[in-house]
């Protein structure tokens, strides 16, 4: 196991706190995890690509980087102006 | 030898930044100010990220894609966290003028005061 899967490992367990402020805060704060979630994950994805040795797998990091934009944009336009 | 402790040193770091992060969300009140601890992971972390896969691989395609990908993040990371706190300013203010239709009964859009 290298350290990059062990990093990996560390940051997924780092998103329990904010999965706790995703499940049980108010709708802004559910937003404010969802957003740190997913940047954790993009990070979370290249390094298990790294620390596998897969490099078709880095594809994935780099879409969800790009669809986390909108998103998010998407998710905090809502609550903006319906929710 | 000196490849591997600088790219431990740097995963570290990164993942601390995470660990640190996800305490401040959870601990801190108002999602105003939770966003603040948004930023470390979606600045910080990446860089960090990428200096690690670079520092292993070198110049390569993997490096290339990482940094691809962790540049969008931090590029887009400012962007998002300003709607973000647009959002919730207009939530709680109900100040920036959104002539939108209501779409629940009984809650008034942005902009109506």
């Amino acid at each position: 196991m290298t350290a990059f899967v062990i990093a990996a490992i560390v940051m997924l367990a780092a998103l329990v706190p904010a999965g706790v402020t995703l499940v049980r805060g108010e709708l802004a704060d559910s937003v404010v995890g969802y957003e740190f979630i997913s940047t954790v994950i993009v990070m979370v994805l290249a390094l298990l690509a790294e620390g596998f040795g897969r490099p078709g797998l880095f594809e994935f990091p780099v879409i969800l980087a790009v669809l986390l934009f909108g998103g998010g944009l998407v998710f905090v336009r809502a609550l903006e102006r319906w929710l | 030898m000196i490849r591997e402790v600088v790219t431990d040193v740097l995963l570290g770091l990164a993942a601390l930044t995470v660990v640190l992060s996800s305490i401040g969300i959870a601990v801190m009140p108002g999602a105003a100010a939770k966003l603040h601890y948004v930023t470390p992971a979606a600045v910080v972390a990446p860089v960090l990220v990428t200096l690690a896969v670079f520092v292993r691989e070198g110049l390569d395609s993997n490096t290339g894609m990482t940094f691809i990908a962790l540049l969008f993040l931090v590029a887009v990371s400012p962007f998002l966290s300003h709607a973000t706190i647009r959002a919730i300013r207009a939530r709680s203010e109900n100040d920036l003028g959104d002539p939108l239709p209501r779409l629940v009964p009984g809650k008034p859009s942005s902009g109506e005061r």
